[in-house]
């Protein structure tokens, strides 16, 4: 059939080539965005320097068109741009975009391991209060809005729990180099056990939070296509081979319906982005996240425009290479389709 | 009573639906014997495929109970087993293939690990190994009763040389569970797969389901179920979903197997032609109730309750020029709401006042008719001179 | 004895078509019958309509509910909860339980503005793209268009994009709105076209079409008919959404001014940057339980209706039965994702 591993790569690459007109799009998008209104320059700036101002206004006040393309060469260029103050945006999210996504990589984590089981367990007691225990659960955490968690957490829960809430680690800069900005990884990479469990310590509560909040969709699409598989009567054959229900639902069953829980991964992506916004900025974590906050004025801050443009960029360019990346578990987990 | 694998007494089967309680199933008793084929036949909704699903203890148990009765199997009755001890009975002692083909076998797995996970599943209670499958304080399963399947010396045969097998399935080498090395696993896989009459099943077991056709599905789904050798194997209308010339295949197989394997069979179907075939002996569902059973040949030559006259009658044979098809008049009722006395009198053409009386007629063995015939009708003895 | 055969057809029997009052009036009932059998449901009900009921007040008669008008100040700053400030007061001596009622219908009729246009627009789009899209006709092209569009406004996060519209509008209840509305119009897009496209096969609008009904009439009768119910569950769900993610937008400081508009995520914004939430932390009990009992409560209506009117699921929850073919069916093999209809999920907000 046409599932060989060469064919796999003619899928991918497909895939990968269509990004390229959508990440285009993007960019444009992004920047008729933020530049669609008429330039504000005193109000956005007010305690600038004249020469500061006088640049916003020579910037601003050329046609839309031609700030694009001067945007455009740039980036082409490698250069993207620079917050009004000064401070360059490439080097920022270097440094910030690792960071994000090791917090992005822990929810993600706890969702599946948390939020799959539960959604096995309401089909399994479905209709019944099982069900509406986990249907409380999620939904609680899907109306609890990101700044109302984060908030709780880190200055109700925290302390109660004995578990930071701000930053990285205890101390910064930690003593050891970061290779990868990713906390946990390169205190594990510099050999230094206290400084990893305090990283994991301190990426507890974030990452906890964000999943909470986002585990919505798993649990809901985990139950329904349970729901979907449980009745069948290869579900069924598997029972009756004597297999103990705990592998009938989770090797059997589950694999099936995996299948289309994967396809929910590309909503899920952008939840998650959107939900490290606020998380990093309450936390204090150094990521995208809180460069995004900032850029785009939020607290009061002077907006950022290259910087907003970049990080709106890069959330989308994540979304959708979340999308991409379910598109092809989906290839992989069902084998009635055909890679070719 | 003969050596009985399975004997079902008074079982009653309920359905709490929010709507109220119904009885699928009412108090219906009847044996396999070892090495039997009983067959049971009923219209669409008389409770067959619920009595099937009970015997393992398959149906969902919220919203079906129990509501009554014993299931004798192996000297255990499974009423009074609990559920989470049922997978230790189920697969080798009882097992049990179903209606669809599309939908028995998992879309996910190749056909290799299905088979596969079936005789490991099997090797793992045979030696004693192993923790998952063994139900605490169960014994082993006695094997030394029944002999090997042996599919006769043409099938059996190293057919295959070792180095073929090897190439074919990609898997560690020694299965930790049971010991036998994923070579012994792929002999033994493929040996079931013939045993099914599957010509070359090296070529299928690394396909997937969803690339074979019906028939071939259906053999595969008899062949898993056979490889753990269970002592029971229920058929829940195996050939309804296949075309006529498969079905006749399968049936064939079927048959052959029964003299080869030794395994009883519980026949369920609405098809009274491939009951015939298969069966030894014959029990008909009404209504969820069982209202005759004996052996086939004398339940079709002379039937002892009305209803399985009226079927046998409705059974339209080659062609027909003297009027209208035969019917029987009315509805199956609600069971919710069933008629009281014998479930059958509101269409019954020798209904009697008395068989409106609460309880209906128990099913008793008939005089001037084998042992083991018995039919629930008062009046069975003038269902001979019925029109 | 053999049965007689009956005549055939049976003699007819004349019965009245129910009146569309009774219709109406049996599908309330039943209405009524499905949430009480789905407790969790039923308390969302509940809740959504004790809200409306609350910001009709708010509108109408403010102080049925409260004591204070909208900017009062009290003399007592800073109190914790108590009988006559059931959320404390803050730096100012506004009485935070009287702001956030007062918020109520500000945040809902925002909400409903969002979702109900987005709804519309972004629902009439979907409908035109998705049915009439034979590739190589006018339609064809359009619909392509559309959907290469409205993919490129999919990938943002709803929330950053809102930001991002936000910072280059300005502050306000207008540029509020249109910010959230132009990043929420794709989801409905999607979802309807989605649904239009699984119903425009079936085989009843064939049926009408070859009995001479044009075009826009089996739009309007056949097929907005079915698509309405799946998008109105969806749309009980997005409010909710939406709402968290107004109110998002607020607390970033993107959003409305505090106090001299009240708004539950401006206000929030103001408690965090006037530090008072570390040093009375109950000021998060106004706003923040408002959010939350909303939003819950429109989550649990959408979500309980949303499972209730599922066909699949209300089939595997009454009982057991043999899959059948129609069961089994896989999801169809991944499209590209342009072309993926909609899994009828809202959209997350932070």
């Amino acid at each position: 059939m046409g599932r060989s591993p060469s064919d796999l790569g003619i899928f991918v690459g497909k895939r990968l080539v269509q990004l390229v007109p959508v990440l285009i799009g993007i960019i444009v998008l992004t920047f008729v965005f933020t530049h669609i209104s008429v330039a504000n320059c005193a109000v956005w700036y007010p305690h600038a320097s004249k020469s500061t101002l006088a640049n916003c206004q020579a910037q601003f006040s050329k046609p839309l068109t031609t700030q694009f393309w001067n945007y455009f060469v740039n980036l082409l260029q490698g250069n993207w741009g620079a917050s009004v103050a000064g401070s360059p945006v490439y080097p920022a999210i270097a440094t910030g975009l690792p960071a994000t996504l090791e917090l992005v990589f822990a929810s993600l984590f706890l969702m599946i391991v948390v939020g799959i089981p539960l959604g096995v367990m309401a089909a399994q007691a479905a209709g019944r209060w099982g069900d509406h225990l986990v249907r409380v659960f999620y939904l609680t955490g899907w109306a609890t809005p990101t700044y109302l968690g984060a908030v709780i957490a880190a200055i109700f829960l925290a302390p109660y729990l004995g578990l930071p809430s701000h930053g990285e680690f205890t101390s910064n800069p930690p003593p050891f180099p970061q290779y990868t900005h990713m906390s946990v990884l390169d205190a594990l990479l510099a050999g230094n056990l206290p400084w990893t469990v305090d990283a994991i310590k301190h990426l507890v509560l974030p990452a906890t939070v964000l999943a909470f909040i986002n585990m919505g969709i798993a649990t809901r699409m985990t139950r329904s296509s349970m729901l979907e598989v449980i009745p069948l009567d290869y579900v069924k054959s598997a029972r009756m081979k004597g297999l103990p229900e705990f592998w009938v639902m989770y090797k059997h069953a589950l694999r099936n319906s995996l299948i289309t829980t994967t396809t929910v991964l590309g909503v899920t992506a952008g939840g998650l982005l959107a939900g490290t916004v606020v998380i990093e900025e309450v936390f204090g974590w150094p990521g995208i996240g809180a460069y995004a906050y900032t850029a785009i004025g939020g607290g009061g801050a002077a907006p950022n425009f290259d910087g907003a443009i970049a990080v709106v960029a890069v959330f989308a360019v994540g979304v959708v290479i979340a999308n991409l990346i379910a598109d092809i578990l989906y290839g992989i987990l069902d084998p009635r389709v055909d890679w070719r | 009573m003969t050596d009985a694998v399975v004997s079902i007494e008074g079982l009653s089967i309920d359905y709490v639906v929010g709507a109220g309680r119904f009885r699928a199933v009412s108090d219906v008793s009847l044996e396999v014997e070892r090495g039997h084929v009983v067959g049971i036949v009923g219209e669409t909704g008389c409770g067959k495929s619920t009595l099937a699903q009970a015997i393992p203890r398959l149906l969902p148990e919220p919203p079906a109970t129990i509501g009554g009765g014993k299931i004798f199997f192996e000297g255990r009755d499974l009423v009074q087993v609990p559920l989470w001890k049922m997978p230790a009975i189920r697969g080798t002692g009882i097992n049990m293939i179903f209606q669809e083909p599309l939908n028995s076998l998992n879309p996910a797995f190749r056909i290799y690990d299905q088979v596969a996970e079936a005789v490991r599943i099997r090797r793992v209670r045979e030696t004693n190994g192993g923790s998952v499958v063994r139900a605490a304080g169960s014994g082993p399963f006695d094997y030394s009763r029944r002999p090997d399947p042996s599919a006769g010396d043409a099938w059996s045969g190293k057919v295959v040389p070792g180095g073929a097998v090897q190439e074919v399935v990609h898997r560690k080498q020694v299965d930790r569970e049971t010991g036998g090395t994923h070579g012994e696993i792929a002999e033994e896989v493929l040996s079931y797969l013939r045993l099914v009459r599957i010509n070359d099943p090296e070529t299928i077991l690394n396909l997937y389901p969803h690339e074979l056709s019906g028939g071939m599905r259906q053999r595969i789904m008899i062949a898993m179920a056979l490889s753990e050798k269970p002592s029971l194997l229920i058929a829940d209308e195996p050939t309804s979903a296949l075309d006529v010339t498969i079905q006749a295949q399968v049936l064939t197989l079927m048959k052959e197997l029964i003299t080869e394997v030794n395994t009883s069979i519980l026949f369920i179907s609405h098809d009274l032609g491939v009951i015939a075939e298969t069966a030894d002996e014959l029990g008909v569902m009404y209504a969820g109730k069982l209202v005759e059973f004996g052996p086939v040949a004398e339940v079709f030559a002379s039937p002892r309750h009305p209803y399985t006259k009226l079927l046998l009658r409705a059974a339209p044979t080659r062609y027909k020029t003297d009027g209208p098809l035969l019917s029987i008049a009315g509805n199956v009722p609600n069971l919710s709401r069933p008629p009281s006395g014998c479930r059958f009198h509101p269409r019954c053409p020798i209904a009697r006042p008395q068989c409106k009386g609460d309880p209906g007629p128990p099913l008793a063995p008939v005089e001037g008719a084998s042992a083991n015939h018995r039919s629930a009708c008062f009046f069975a003895s003038e269902v001979a001179q019925m029109a | 004895m053999e049965s007689a055969p009956s005549s055939f057809p049976p003699a007819a029997r004349t019965v009245s078509p129910t009146s569309r009052g009774r219709r109406t009036w049996i599908a309330v009932v039943g209405f009524f019958r499905v949430l009480r059998a789905n407790p969790l449901t039923m308390a969302g009900f509940v809740i959504v309509v004790a809200i409306g009921v609350a910001a009709l007040i708010m509108i109408v008669d403010p102080h049925l509910l409260t004591r204070y008008g909208p900017d009062q100040l009290t003399t007592s700053y800073n109190l914790p909860p108590s009988w006559a400030h059931p959320a404390g007061t803050d730096g100012i001596g506004l009485d935070i339980y009287s702001e956030t009622l007062y918020a109520l219908p500000l945040d809902l009729a925002i909400a409903f503005a969002i979702a109900g246009t987005a709804m519309i627009a972004g629902g009439g789009l979907g409908l035109v793209a998705g049915f009439w899209d034979k590739p190589g006709t006018v339609g064809g092209y359009v619909s392509i268009v559309v959907l290469r569009i409205t993919d490129i406004f999919l990938a943002f996060p709803s929330l950053i994009l809102a930001l991002a519209i936000a910072v280059s509008l300005g502050r306000g209840v207008w540029q509020l709105i249109v910010a959230i509305l132009l990043t929420w119009w794709p989801f409905y897009v999607r979802l309807v076209r989605g649904e239009t496209l699984a119903v425009k096969h079936l085989p009843y609008v064939t049926a009408a079409r070859a009995a001479g009904v044009t075009e826009g009439r089996i739009v309007l009768r056949h097929v907005l008919r079915n698509v309405l119910e799946p998008v109105v569950v969806y749309f009980k769900l997005d409010i909710g959404t939406v709402l968290v993610t107004l109110s998002t937008i607020g607390f970033v400081g993107l959003g409305l001014v505090y106090p001299s508009q009240a708004e539950w995520g401006s206000m929030m914004s103001y408690y965090q940057n006037a530090g008072l939430i570390t040093a009375q932390p109950w000021t998060v009990l106004g706003p923040g339980v408002a959010i939350f009992v909303t939003v819950l409560a429109f989550s649990l209506l959408g979500d309980g209706l949303r499972d209730i009117l599922d066909p699949r699921s209300r089939r595997v929850l009454a009982g057991t039965g043999s899959g059948s073919i129609t069961a089994a069916q896989p999801a169809e093999p991944p499209l590209p994702a342009a072309e993926a209809p909609a899994a009828p999920e809202a959209p997350t907000a932070a």
